[in-house]
């Protein structure tokens, strides 16, 4: 292994004891005990949270915004493809075959949607004023370790960069938003208990 | 507004200590600023102005979450916008989620990630609540509520005066003295409960309900202890109060020892009680709670009542009250009732869990400081409301009624806006 290999392992290590921890704290805290009587299923309206209530049909932060949806989609597709070439180049390296220029291509696209996302975030106002360094920086450090990804798959001597922008993409992960990975199935279970215990999801044919 | 001391800044961190379960904490981690909830919220609509996007709300609680409890927020603050609670913050905090937050939930439903953006909106009214920043108008029914056992500081005299008018009133009007209102009755089937607006503005929804129960033939009784189904603590944020509020109702509900305690037509006060109140006092009912639609809609299908479908002639439409429909699962009932007599009965777009707030919700009506905004917003239900061609809106809920009223005036709409029980009164067949 080299040494951008191993300071890659490293910073995966803390991103994972970070999220860990953030896991952990949910954990222990709880779901929320509700004394009043439920007039719904949790179970239900949990899995409607995760499926149905997420779908462009459903939300209007889809469906009034789909080029921005389906951007993100792709984006979000792009950043796990690359997580999971992450841990494939890390002990198979260099990728061979066909698949390298198809997952090249796909995160080629992916970036662009990337460079879209962040263009919107600095040109549209409101979601200018709403934006902080945060949101910058993750968006650049997201799209970087894709398009890294995408060119380290067809030009493997680009390797020590790769790694070097895998590794601070890593470190900066349980620090700002990019933590949503893991909070927002938390924030969906929310949801699903809430509404679900109202009786308001599943929602009710009218 | 107070100096910010530090121990008024500490009583606002101590929201984010010892968090009774995980949904706080989750919900001030979770939005990603995407922005994609603006055009949910009304106050967005109507305005378009940025600040009103709903994360905005969102974020000025989480900015000072990430101040004082994030080791980035404490290092980098100014990397995740982390912000100390000081006199600026609280002034846009007051402004923004007591002034342009009607807690309705509709933004949370549609948050692309599921972020519960009232619930935080609600955790920064506690903030100002414990720092003793709520606006006056809004303390101040809450006060009266506390001293006086209803938010309109109704004498008890006053009270029965217009219950025994009311009274008089149906007994003359369907004729059988047996038409009566009962008042602080034991061992009764029902509590009803009433919305202080009843007998300050609008008695002839007492009756109307009067009617109903009598044609039902319910065993109930009112109580002039305590009655006020409302509880503007709620929206104050302040959580002691709100319990000492609940707790009085359903001490009440003891004290006549009655079986069921039914709750007016009241969003948020069937909300406050429904869903908060047990909560609020960790205990579960030992008796039934409902609310009026419920009892209603199951009059009709049990045929306990029966509505004559000849009676109401014009278009009806129905709004939704955010705190009975989205926030507390009453969807059905009130389309079973309607359904069943209304001829020309038209949905508003969009509806039903979707409906847009009327814009009196979260305490606005009592906030007067906020009226312009309160009307302006209110364009988009107007609008809603034009749309149907309705002659009569019909909302269970006396603060929409309110709200709906002024924008009947302020928009000139021409309609008339009605609460269920008063159509199904109208409609019913008494043998
Ligand atoms: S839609 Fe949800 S995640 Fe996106 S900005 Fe609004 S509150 Fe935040
Ligand atoms: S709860 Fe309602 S009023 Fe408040 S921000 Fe959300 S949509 Fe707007």
């Amino acid at each position: 292994m080299c040494w951008y290999q191993i300071l890659a392992l490293v910073s995966l290590v803390f991103c994972v004891g970070h999220l860990t921890f953030h896991l952990l704290r949910l954990i222990r805290l709880g779901k929320p005990h509700d004394y009043a009587p439920a007039s719904g299923k949790v179970g239900p309206a949990v899995q409607y949270s995760f499926t149905g209530a997420m779908s462009p049909g459903k939300k209007e932060s889809a469906y009034l915004h789909l080029p921005t949806y389906g951007a993100g989609i792709i984006y979000h597709l792009g950043t796990f493809l690359s997580i999971l070439l992450f841990f494939i180049l890390l002990f198979v390296f260099p990728f061979t075959g066909l698949f390298r220029w198809i997952f090249s291509v796909f995160l080629f696209i992916s970036v662009a949607c990337g460079v879209g996302i962040l263009i919107k975030r600095m040109v549209k106002k409101g979601l200018n004023d709403l934006s902080n360094p945060d949101d910058y920086i993750s968006n650049i450090l997201v799209t970087l370790f894709q398009l890294m990804t995408a060119i380290v798959l067809i030009l493997p001597f680009m390797a020590p960069v790769y790694f070097i922008v895998v590794s601070l993409f890593l470190l900066y992960f349980p620090m700002g938003k990019l933590k949503h990975v893991l909070y927002f199935f938390a924030a969906r279970y929310h949801l699903g208990f809430f509404y679900g215990r109202r009786g308001v999801w599943p929602p009710k044919p009218l | 507004m107070g100096s910010l001391n530090k121990e008024t800044i500490q009583k606002g961190l101590d929201v984010f200590q010892n968090p009774a379960d995980s949904k706080l904490i989750t919900h001030l981690n979770s939005c990603v600023h995407c922005g994609l909830c603006a055009e949910s919220c009304i106050y967005y609509l109507a305005t378009k102005d940025d600040r009103f996007i709903p994360a905005r709300k969102v974020d000025l609680v989480a900015s000072v979450y990430k101040r004082y409890c994030t080791h980035i927020g404490k290092v980098f603050p100014s990397i995740v916008n982390a912000r100390k609670l000081n006199e600026e913050t609280t002034e846009e905090m007051v402004d923004l989620l007591f002034g342009a937050c009607t807690m309705c939930g509709r933004c949370t439903a549609h948050c692309s990630i599921g972020v519960d953006i009232s619930f935080i909106v609600k955790t920064g009214r506690t903030m100002l609540s414990n720092m003793g920043m709520v606006p006056a108008t809004l303390q101040s029914t809450v006060n009266a509520a506390l001293t006086s056992g209803n938010n309109m500081s109704i004498p008890t005299e006053e009270f029965v005066d217009t219950v025994k008018w009311m009274e008089e009133e149906l007994i003359d009007e369907i004729n059988n003295p047996n038409a009566l209102i009962p008042l602080n009755e034991p061992d009764k089937r029902v509590l009803y409960t009433l919305n202080p607006r009843e007998p300050k503005f609008f008695p002839l929804s007492i009756s109307a309900m009067a009617k109903i129960f009598f044609a039902a033939k319910e065993s109930w009784t009112l109580s002039t202890a305590m009655y006020d189904v409302t509880n503007y603590a709620f929206f104050s944020g302040n959580n002691t109060e709100a319990a000492r509020i609940a707790d009085r109702l359903w001490k009440e509900m003891e004290h006549l020892r009655a079986q069921t305690l039914v709750l007016a037509e009241c969003g948020h006060g069937s909300r406050a009680f429904r869903w908060e109140a047990p909560n609020f006092l960790k205990k579960p009912f030992p008796f039934k709670v409902e609310t009026s639609v419920e009892l209603i809609a199951a009059y009709i299908r049990e045929k306990k009542i029966r509505l004559d479908p000849q009676k109401i002639k014009e278009k009806v439409t129905l709004h939704d009250p955010c705190n009975l429909v989205r926030n507390g699962g009453i969807l059905l009932e009130q389309r079973v009732i309607l359904n069943h007599f209304i001829g020309d009965f038209v949905e508003m777009t969009p509806h039903g869990i979707d409906n847009y707030c009327c814009g009196g919700g979260g305490g606005q009506l009592a906030m007067s400081e906020y009226n312009e905004r309160r009307m302006k917003i209110a364009e988009i239900k107007a609008e809603q409301i034009r749309k149907t061609g309705a002659n009569i809106v019909v909302t269970p809920c006396h603060n929409c009624v309110d709200q709906l009223s002024q924008i009947n005036i302020h928009f000139n709409l021409g309609v008339q806006i009605k609460t269920l029980a008063e159509v199904v009164a109208d409609a019913l067949i008494l043998d």
